[in-house]
């Protein structure tokens, strides 16, 4: 809730206090950020009647001066040279200029020099620079996410972007919440250093005027760790309503595109998963499958009652009825066939993919022991024709991740299989990941089996027996979560930056995991937020994944290494 | 949540005060669409303001009186009457806005447009519930006063029977005056539903256009960024649809066509003189 009313309190700010018809003027990035926030309706009533990108306003030139203009934008030098183009010859009334993130005095200087006409009413900071695409998840949609996999010596320029931009979202989210963190990072990882250090050195040094905000209140932690540490949860089939959906079909900024997926009706064709707006999106996004399929019925089955009264119109006052009851009954029908199409086409994926199948193996993998038995599981289904490609190379990346050290001989099978059933998955790529995230590079105890407490954890559970195979996964992110309560995250493996400790009970954590976060892990942050330990837990990413987003970064940054010089 | 304003310190005293002059005279003249807008807002504050009375003449008849109620019922008619009439001419009137052609003012109309067609359809909704609550609390009332006043009749006129038997004609008055009181009644109530029907027949017309108009809030409709890609693709199809027509009418076969038709009429009309004038 807090993350998307923050964005909907500034959007309002920049409204109020403008008169008459309005243009809004937007870029790719903020485009995104407000529509997970603000609807086309709303900003109807606000006497805003056109939204463009900053892009494509020069293209036209007639003139609008009865409309005033409102720009949104990062500040970025391409988005400076447009507005420099824009303010030399006007074409709107007024010009309202809002960035979402600290302009450089530069900026500031060309953009006075450019304003010849005077139409620059105000320029303003207004730090809604996130998307916030669920009430305690954030996502910050960086282009080139996979930089974060390579050293710094093989990219340096772009690489500095990345983790410019990744400090600006973290910046303008402690702005919004107006508060200034104490910094801990995970000790493995130098991107999360980095990042930490200069996120430091914002908060406390260059800026430290704007970030300092009331004393009294406790300080929250901003933890920034690396998705390496847990590169199993990305990887795994997700069964829960909302991952599921990312994952089989993918969710962007909210919206689920349907269009490559099958023959759709054309008004269902794209449709929105947002919980602030669709109710039974709410009640159900963090319910398992089987679960949902019974939800939906029991919906449709209310809906049907409607219908059904609606079609006996007999007297005067049936019809009045109708007439008056028609704008929600027709809002439920869409909600409905939204609902209907989605878990129809996902249970075709699931059919059409063998992936409850392979789904226990993947579990299996993740959670339980054994690793005879998971080598055999694995090469059954390497050889079942009916299991795809990509499903293959993740059942023996997960695999690799667990028995890496256990028996190198079975390993080298396993890569020689699948190097023969797909030369596209060359297994360099396992090979990859394992030198990225493998068990030497990984601080987390991500298999439960390093200290005693653990061990005996999965024993104990091993033997109560799981609810719910295919949901008995937990990600890195739940242990975590529990040590912060706790109060027992080791310094050794989360240093502090600086000579900012905590005092206090903790009562706010932002955890910002570079390399993105999955809907999976958001869904962890929101049970626990939901169980009332006194902590308020808010989740962050670079992008959010899914599984194919993952291989993909993983083979970008792989062709990358392979071509630089610099990598050994 | 904290904000920054950024001052332009670069700009010299004296040219800080241009902007503010400049600044009233840069909004320029709109376009004449926005006269249309204009009147079509004026129309729904005001409907707003009847509403508003209209509640106020529906609390007032509904309270017991003692005069015959016919004035109230004969301002809750006008009033109901006037705003509906006051609905359908704006809603008319937004058929005038839609543009033909894509262009960024075309979407600015457009948008313009679903805006007051959301308030014309919330208000016809509004008019409809209070018209609906109001008969239905009117028929309550109505019915238990008459209910009452049958009960009443009936035993007066049991009890006047076992008295005498001479007042038969008595007897007969009461049944004629009962009679005539339920007559009166059931015409009452055919005009009211004739009225209702009428009112729900003009509001599914009504709520048939503007359901076009209107966006239905929380489908892909109502997202800015589907909103944006619309516009780019419509403007930029339109800007080739544009090209095309110029292309076309440059090389217009038709020009051509017709300026050697009429070339050759008046090669026609001079030989015909000349053949007049030789022969």
């Amino acid at each position: 809730m807090v993350l998307v009313s923050a964005v909907r309190d500034y959007i309002n700010r920049m409204l109020q206090d403008i008169s008459g018809m309005k243009v809004l003027i937007l870029d790719s990035q903020t485009v995104s950020i407000v529509s997970v926030a603000y609807s086309q309706s709303e900003l109807l009533q606000k006497e805003v009647f056109l939204v463009e990108l900053v892009d494509s306003i020069s293209k036209s030139k007639e003139s609008m001066s009865h409309l005033k203009a409102i720009f949104f934008l990062r500040p970025t030098s391409e988005n400076i040279h447009h507005l420099r183009r824009q303010l030399a010859s006007p074409r709107f009334g007024e010009y309202h200029l809002f960035f979402s993130n600290m302009l450089k005095d530069t900026q500031i200087h060309i953009l006075a020099d450019s304003d010849e006409h005077e139409v620059v009413q105000q320029v303003q900071e207004f730090y809604a620079d996130f998307v916030a695409s669920d009430p305690f998840h954030f996502s910050l949609n960086v282009p080139s996410n996979h930089l974060y996999m390579l050293p710094a010596v093989v990219d340096p320029s772009n690489l500095q972007n990345f983790c410019d931009r990744v400090v600006d979202g973290i910046a303008a989210i402690f702005l919004a919440l107006k508060r200034r963190p104490f910094i801990r990072y995970q000790r493995t990882s130098d991107i999360a250093k980095r990042i930490a250090q200069e996120t430091t050195k914002l908060m406390y040094q260059q800026e430290s005027g704007l970030f300092d905000f009331r004393r009294t209140d406790i300080s929250p932690l901003l933890l920034i760790i690396d998705r390496r540490d847990d590169p199993v949860t990305p990887l795994l089939n997700q069964w829960t309503y909302q991952a599921m959906v990312h994952e089989l079909i993918g969710i962007q900024d909210n919206k689920v595109d349907l269009r490559s997926i099958g023959k759709i009706p054309k008004d269902q064709q794209e449709v929105v998963l947002s919980s602030e707006q669709d109710a039974f999106f709410k009640a159900n996004m963090y319910e398992n499958f089987g679960d949902i399929g019974l939800n939906i019925k029991r919906l449709v089955d209310e809906f049907q009652q409607i219908a059904k009264s609606n079609q006996k119109i007999q007297t005067i006052e049936d019809m009045a009825k109708f007439v008056d009851n028609y704008p929600e009954y027709k809002k439920m029908h869409g909600n409905v066939s939204k609902h209907v199409t989605l878990v129809t086409e996902m249970s075709k994926i699931v059919e059409e993919h063998k992936l409850m199948l392979v789904s226990q193996t993947e579990q299996d993998l993740a959670c339980n022991g054994g690793q005879v038995a998971a080598f055999e599981a694995v090469t059954n289904l390497l050889n079942n024709e009916s299991i795809s490609d990509i499903d293959c190379l993740r059942l023996v990346m997960l695999y690799a991740l667990r028995y890496e050290k256990e028996s190198p001989v079975q390993l080298m099978q396993l890569f020689n299989k699948l190097a023969s059933r797909s030369p596209k998955y060359k297994p360099g790529l396992v090979q990859f990941l394992l030198k990225q995230a493998g068990v030497d590079k990984r601080t987390g105890d991500l298999y439960g089996n390093r200290d005693l407490l653990n061990i005996a954890r999965n024993m104990a559970r091993g033997l109560k027996g799981v609810e719910n195979v295919y949901t008995q996964h937990q990600p890195l992110l739940f242990q975590t979560m529990e040590s912060i309560t706790k109060g027992r995250l080791r310094d050794v493996d989360y240093p502090y930056i600086g000579n900012h400790f905590q005092q206090g009970r903790l009562q706010e954590v932002v955890i910002f995991i570079v390399g993105g976060t999955t809907y999976e892990e958001s869904r962890s942050v929101a049970l626990q937020n939901a169980s009332n330990s006194g902590i308020r837990f808010i989740l962050g990413g670079s992008v959010v994944l899914n599984s194919k987003r993952f291989l993909k970064d993983l083979e970008e940054a792989q062709r990358i290494a392979r071509s630089s010089p610099a990598v050994v | 949540m904290a904000v920054r304003e950024r001052a332009v310190d670069t700009v010299s005293p004296c040219l800080v005060l241009v902007p503010i002059i400049k600044g009233a005279l840069t909004v320029g003249l709109p376009p004449a669409w926005v006269e249309v807008s204009e009147e079509i807002a004026a129309n729904v504050q005001r409907v707003r303001t009847e509403m508003a009375e209209l509640a106020k003449a529906h609390a007032k008849a509904l309270m017991p009186s003692f005069g015959d109620g016919k004035e109230d019922q004969h301002l809750i008619e006008s009033l109901s009457q006037e705003i509906a009439s006051l609905i359908k001419r704006s809603e008319k009137k937004l058929q005038r806005l839609s543009a033909a052609g894509p262009s960024e003012d075309s979407n600015v109309r457009k948008n313009v447009q679903r805006s007051l067609a959301t308030d014309l359809q919330n208000l016809s909704m509004e008019l409809r519930k209070k018209q609906s609550t109001y008969l239905k609390r009117l028929r309550q009332q109505k019915e238990g006063q008459d209910g009452d006043d049958l009960e009443m009749n009936l035993n007066g006129s049991r009890s006047k029977i076992e008295d005498d038997n001479m007042d038969n004609m008595v007897f007969n008055e009461h049944q004629m005056a009962k009679l005539k009181k339920s007559e009166a009644f059931t015409a009452e109530r055919e005009r009211v539903i004739q009225q209702v029907m009428e009112s729900v027949n003009e509001l599914v017309q009504i709520m048939k256009d503007l359901s076009v108009l209107v966006i239905d809030q929380g489908t892909i409709v109502d997202r800015i960024d589907y909103n944006i890609q619309n516009v780019a693709t419509t403007v930029e199809e339109g800007l080739k649809q544009l090209q095309k027509a110029e292309r076309t009418r440059k090389h217009g076969g038709m020009v051509t066509c017709a300026t050697v038709l009429i070339i050759m009429c008046f090669i026609m009309l001079v030989a015909l003189i000349l053949k007049e004038i030789f022969l």
